[in-house]
């Protein structure tokens, strides 16, 4: 048979693993790179965009103490007062320095986000770190389950496009899709919380009981946590079932799927190793997008369930203009979004072999 | 010898809401055990519809209509595709009916290795690992190609290099027919060149059937035995390779092989005018408007296939017998 160029250039696409797993380090070390500037620039632009809201925290703070102590202070007691406070929080310099040293303080000093006005003078790193474990349980498990949920479903009703049965499943994902978080939660708690009365719908245990590792508090915790995390995932578990169906249709219609039916493939391999397999790559990357865009929804539903997570800490500290406890909300809130979505995309190239050409 | 293929007044069309196009109609074709046999005709004119029935890969909203398809494989087994239950034509599938689809530069799945995607369908089939790999690097070495390649993912591979990994793959079982469909279609005229001289050299070697789907009349020159050209969803003429070069009957043929383009390079009078859509076929002879020959009847009558000689069958009143026509 004929000698040919294409068979000598097989041979460089053996070489090209070794460098392949080369691009592979380089793609997660320029990976990295964009992870530590989006951090960045999301603490820079969140510093001066608070800075902008109308509304002094020193008048606030100064009449919240006029009305805690219940007399009036002359002028020059206030302004002592004020220009008390103005040096404890930084605030007694030009904008730019105190960008300076916010940064200098939280990168050198041990991430020292200064102390917060909401429960001064308790430091707003401890104030963050108490809270967020409620955030991020809550968020973190029902967007995974929203996905794993929402990515088999969406996979089923994808493969089966034309059952009746899949079509009722589209209709009303769409629908709960396009419903605000709010009013999902709203109706549990109206429904299943207050009017049926099947489970807790407020607070983050029952009020008589302390943190311990009881069976007895351990339920509680778990069965308060139902309702919120279930509001966060029929939104968002609605919306990756219907990404995936999108993306198992579409791969559906792919030659290597006409391909692999032309093999004689069992349709069970045919739907795992082709479809699948594939849909799943552009569904994982979703998961990335997704975790960014529906933190602000579990800030309302720990509003709405009164659960002492990041949200409420950010509204109690939005009445008081604390920037420095919103500041160190949206930071460490950007942090956890971040590092989800860099473990996402760094999980990438293990699903995608063409990631390493690509980017 | 009785055909290896019989296909039988295969009819299928695209559905819409109300009602289903025909796009190939009512198409008898016979295929020879061991030959080439060509399909040609322009783009569009229905022949990967063709061969997806045969195949019943079919997708929506493409559907048959009628028809039948009689493989006969070991001497006295015969199954008819068209009406076999899915199960049973995935036993007859890669076996004894390998396809070779359109646009085989996707035919491959991005994020699985070759080895992973030549070997699968043999591992179900119940071949070891050992042996399923074996036969991968067997028909690798068909296509000229090395046994590392096994290792690499498709977007490591030149076009070329992906066209002859789907082959091997679909000639890795020794199938008794191939459907290749428009297979050099995306190729420099080198590397297809070498693809139809290796799978020339697969028919010999395997003594595989195979039909061959292309527009390109140079193709058919190139690697068939036999052609059928098709024109707006029928076949117009059936004949060998040096019949149908040496005296095309049809008008459409004379088209075709006039339109070819020569060495020297300037283009010979070729087909005026587009061949219709089949939402537009039209009616009488779907060849009429276009026809240089075309007359009176042509216009009303479709004109039915008639044989003219051994092994050859045309479709054009020019070859009506006087005494047949009642007009
Ligand atoms: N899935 C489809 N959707 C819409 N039109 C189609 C589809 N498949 C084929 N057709 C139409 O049917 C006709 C024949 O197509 P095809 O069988 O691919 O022709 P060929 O392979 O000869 O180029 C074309 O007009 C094409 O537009
Ligand atoms: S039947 Fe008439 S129109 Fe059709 S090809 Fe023959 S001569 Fe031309
Ligand atoms: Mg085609």
């Amino acid at each position: 048979m004929t000698a040919n160029s294409d068979a000598t250039a097989g041979n460089s696409a053996a070489d090209g693993q070794a460098a392949g797993r080369r691009e592979v380090f380089q793609y997660a070390l320029r990976r990295f790179g964009v992870y530590l500037f989006t951090l960045w620039a999301a603490i820079t632009v969140a510093f001066f965009i608070f800075r902008l809201v109308p509304g002094d925290p020193m008048n606030i703070l100064l009449g919240n103490l006029t009305r805690a102590e219940g007399r009036q202070r002359d002028a020059a007691a206030e302004e002592a007062i004020i220009a008390r406070y103005r040096q404890i929080f930084g605030m007694d310099e030009p904008l730019p320095l105190q960008y300076v040293n916010y940064l200098r303080k939280a990168v050198l000093g041990g991430l020292d986000l200064g102390p917060s006005f909401v429960e001064y003078p308790a430091q707003t790193k401890d104030l963050v770190f108490r809270r967020m474990p409620w955030t991020l349980g809550i968020f973190t498990t029902s967007v995974l389950l929203a996905w794993l949920v929402g990515t088999g479903l969406g996979a089923l009703i994808g493969w089966l496009q034309r059952s009746r049965l899949s079509q009722l499943a589209v209709v009303i994902s769409t629908l709960l899709q396009i419903t605000p978080v709010y009013l999902v939660a709203l109706g549990l708690i109206i429904y299943i919380g207050y009017t049926w009365r099947i489970l807790p719908a407020g607070g983050p245990y029952a009020r008589h009981l302390q943190p311990e590792w009881t069976w007895e508090f351990i339920s509680s915790l778990l069965t308060h946590a139902i309702l919120p995390m279930l509001s966060n995932m029929i939104v968002i578990g609605a919306g990756f079932t219907l990404g995936m169906r999108a993306l198992m249709i579409s791969v559906l219609g792919e030659d290597y799927l006409t391909f692999a039916r032309a093999k004689g493939l069992s349709p069970f391999t045919v739907l795992k190793d082709y479809a699948f397999r594939n849909a799943l790559i552009p569904q994982v990357t979703a998961l990335a997008i997704i975790v960014g865009a529906t933190l602000n929804g579990t800030f309302i539903i720990e509003v709405l369930f009164q659960l002492p997570g990041l949200g409420t800490l950010f509204v109690q500290a939005m009445g008081l203009r604390d920037f420095n406890t919103m500041q160190a909300v949206v930071l460490f809130s950007i942090f956890a979004v971040l590092t989800l979505t860099l473990i996402v995309d760094l999980a990438l190239p293990l699903l995608d072999p063409r990631i390493r050409r690509t980017a | 010898m009785p055909a290896l293929l019989e296909i039988c007044g295969l009819t299928a069309g695209l559905q819409s809401r109300r009602a289903i196009t025909p796009v190939v109609s009512n198409v008898d074709l016979d295929v020879q055990p061991g030959e080439i046999l060509g399909v040609v005709g322009e783009s569009g004119c229905g022949k990967s519809t063709l061969a997806a029935a045969i195949m019943r890969l079919l997708v929506t909203p493409q559907v048959l209509q009628s028809g039948s398809a009689t493989l006969r494989i070991d001497d006295d087994k015969a199954y008819d595709l068209l009406n076999l239950s899915e199960n049973d034509l995935r036993q007859l599938r890669w076996r004894h009916l390998s396809y070779i689809p359109q646009g085989s530069m996707n035919s491959l799945n991005p994020v699985l290795r070759v080895e992973r995607q030549m070997t699968d369908a043999l591992l179900q089939r119940g071949l070891s690992k050992k042996e399923a790999s074996d036969r991968a690097i067997a028909a690798l070495e068909l296509v000229s190609l090395e046994a590392r390649l096994l290792d690499s993912y498709p977007h490591e591979l030149s076009g070329g290099m992906r066209q002859r990994v789907i082959i091997a793959a679909a000639v890795s079982m020794h199938p008794t027919l191939i459907v290749a469909d428009e297979i050099t279609t995306a190729l420099d005229v080198v590397t297809q060149r070498q693809i139809l001289q290796e799978l020339a050299a697969i028919r010999d070697e395997l003594g595989a059937t195979i039909i061959i789907i292309t527009h390109d009349m140079g193709v058919v020159a190139q690697i068939a035995d036999r052609v059928a050209v098709m024109y707006a969803g029928e076949i117009v003429e059936v004949g060998s390779v040096s019949d149908i070069f040496q005296q095309p009957l049809h008008p459409y043929s004379q088209g075709l092989i006039a339109s070819i383009p020569r060495e020297s390079g300037q283009r010979v009078e070729g087909l005026p005018g587009e061949a219709p859509s089949p939402w537009n076929y039209p009616a009488g002879c779907r060849f009429h408007p276009r026809c240089p020959k075309v007359f009176g009847r042509c216009r009303e009558h479709a004109p039915a296939s008639q044989p003219q000689g051994p092994d050859r069958w045309v479709a054009c009143h020019l070859y009506d017998q006087e005494t047949a026509s009642d007009d």
